[in-house]
């Protein structure tokens, strides 16, 4: 009758297997290998570099797809947990941390234990309220690190000499490649998983979801501190590729582009917001031109915000259907 | 079965009193509630299934006071409500509709509450492509597949027309034989007083009928609340 398999290791891998078969998914991992080995052949350290932000653009974008976009709960507070990565490298390399691998370990934890320290209290809110403190975090902890480092009398806000995750873009980008096409991946998975449909439901209308005995916070908050370890792990790859890990790293172009990313990716690829795949194609364009229109004889460096904000605002306005925002109001009963 | 004993129930928005020191319990596995356009029937639901918070009085299920708790616990004792406007998850399938509710996520239970919906053809459709009838239907479904020990019905067929509404009806019957417990609120009395065991209806906010159907008409607080207004058929 239904084709649903019953639960059983055997049959989650065989529907693990027949998940990962979606074409679209394959066509992003071929993207993503694509950009990885490119610049090892042709190209200059400045386009390989721009490949680099762009992983690291595109795990963010992942991050924020998967939690705000499947749920419907627009977080902002995406630079607070990718500065967090980022200042949690620093501070564990000078307190006798060694290797690439443990550092991230642990601002992955570090974003899942914040993410879940915040998500906990505000998630019990609804969608604007909860928009709204999310908005402040990064706002407090930047100002609170500006403070924390004028205290020392210090010269730059945030710890300096970190280690390089590679010596050379060309080398690095491989390895953050893998761990996009793994953020990818586990993303994609979630999102076809019953935890995903949950997720989706929670988005159309959670209070229906709640009257038939499905308590929504647990799912909100397990997404949410994933979604913020994801992002702090980001931060901590950052900190990696720049050396320095502060108060850079809570910028709000840690959110823009990000949320750009997964608004075009929605448009491009069917599925609306949370469809987590466009992701990957939409990052990988954007940044590269928003790269491209930096170098010096454009410099244009100030207007490619602004030119991607007007795109966003176009789609949020045309394609709102693509997006995946509900076709119009619902009458409660 | 499922013992449900309403006591002194009341609930006002502002200065309405919408619901004044209602009691009343479930006797048999059935009972309709009906009675006039903002009479608080829905508003007496809602309070059951804890969508509203009761100003007063006690619900007690299975010997545990309900009253106050939040939908998602009062779904998990075992009571669910459909919506009297349709309320579906636009962006989803039938059948995910069905996947995120069914208890135990249970294929069996699931393809069965798609059968007895009659919306086996309607599986791979979102929401947003239904016809209404179906909606209606889907509304039922959900409600069928958490497992509930009582339903509590908004005009299940509000809206249908005599011939989707009696396909409605039959599920109902079907559900009543397995032993389902429902509470039903209908104003189309005449497809739905045959089978139901009682009936309660409101008017303004208090009952003015607790008996079996067969007494119903021949009441005559009934007949006055009702006057020009009895069983319209739809
Ligand atoms: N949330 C609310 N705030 C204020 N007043 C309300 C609210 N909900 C219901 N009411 C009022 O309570 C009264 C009863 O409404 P209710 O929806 O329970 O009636 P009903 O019996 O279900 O009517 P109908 O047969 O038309 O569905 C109405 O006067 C309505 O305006
Ligand atoms: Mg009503």
């Amino acid at each position: 009758m239904s084709g649903e398999p019953r639960p059983g290791w055997k049959n989650l891998l065989q529907g693990t297997a027949r998940v990962l078969r979606a074409p679209i998914y394959l066509l992003a991992l071929v993207t993503i290998t694509v950009m990885a080995v490119l610049p090892q052949f042709f190209g200059t350290q400045y386009f390989a570099l721009s490949l680099v932000f762009a992983t690291i653009y595109i795990t963010l974008a992942l991050a924020w797809d998967l939690s705000s976009g499947l749920t419907g709960y627009i977080s902002f507070g995406l630079p607070f947990f990718f500065g967090l990565g980022a200042m949690a490298t620093g501070y564990s390399y000078y307190h006798g941390v060694g290797g690439s691998f443990s550092l991230l370990a642990i601002d992955f934890g570090v974003g899942l234990l914040g993410g879940l320290l915040f998500a906990l209290p505000t998630l019990r809110l609804r969608g604007p309220f909860f928009t709204l403190l999310s908005l402040l975090l990064p706002l407090i902890a930047a100002s609170f690190v500006v403070a924390f480092w004028q205290v020392l009398h210090m010269p730059t806000i945030g710890y300096i000499g970190i280690p390089f995750l590679a010596p050379s873009p060309q080398a690095e980008l491989p390895i953050l490649s893998v761990t996009t096409a793994a953020v990818l991946t586990v993303s994609f998975l979630l999102r076809r998983s019953h935890f995903g449909l949950v997720l989706r439901a929670i988005r159309d209308d959670e209070d229906a979801v709640e009257s038939k005995g499905i308590r929504t916070l647990p799912y909100k908050v397990a997404v949410f501190s994933f979604a913020s370890g994801i992002a702090a792990f980001a931060g901590g790859t950052y900190a990696m590729t720049t050396s320095f890990g502060g108060i850079d790293s809570f910028d709000f172009q840690f959110l823009i582009y990000p949320m750009l990313i997964a608004i075009v990716g929605a448009a491009i690829v069917r599925g609306g917001l949370g469809g987590i795949v466009g992701s990957v194609f939409a990052g990988y364009a954007i940044i590269l031109f928003s790269q491209y229109l930096t170098l010096p004889e454009f410099n244009l460096q100030e207007l490619t915000l602004p030119i991607f904000a007007f795109v966003a605002i176009l789609l949020v306005l045309f394609l709102p259907s693509a997006l995946g925002r509900p076709s119009g109001p619902r009458e409660a009963s | 079965m499922t013992r449900l004993v309403v006591s002194e129930l009341a609930k006002h928005f502002g200065g309405n009193r919408v619901l004044d020191r209602v009691s009343f319990s479930m006797r048999h596995g059935s009972l309709a509630l009906v009675g006039p356009n903002g009479a608080g029937k829905t508003t007496l639901l809602n309070a059951l299934a804890g969508v509203v918070r009761p100003s007063a009085g006690r619900i007690e299920f299975d010997d545990l006071d309900i009253a106050g708790l939040s939908t998602w616990k009062i779904a998990r004792l075992g009571i669910v409500k459909t919506n009297q406007v349709v309320r579906p998850l636009h962006s989803l399938t039938v059948d995910e509709h069905l996947r995120v509710f069914t208890r135990g996520n249970d294929p069996v239970r699931r393809a069965r509450a798609l059968r007895a919906t009659n919306l086996e053809e309607f599986r791979e459709q979102t929401a947003d492509q239904l016809p209404f009838g179906a909606l209606k239907r889907l509304e039922l479904a959900e409600a069928i597949v958490t497992g509930a020990r009582l339903l509590l019905l908004d005009e299940p067929i509000g809206g249908l027309s005599r011939l989707e509404a009696e396909g409605i009806v039959e599920t109902l019957r079907t559900l009543r034989a397995q032993g389902q417990a429902m509470i039903i609120v209908e104003h189309r009395l005449r497809e739905i007083l045959p089978f139901v065991d009682d009936v309660v209806a409101l008017d303004r906010g208090r009952i003015i009928y607790d008996g079996p159907p067969s007494g119903f008409y021949a009441d005559a607080a009934v007949r006055d609340a009702y006057i020009g207004r009895t069983d319209a058929g739809g």
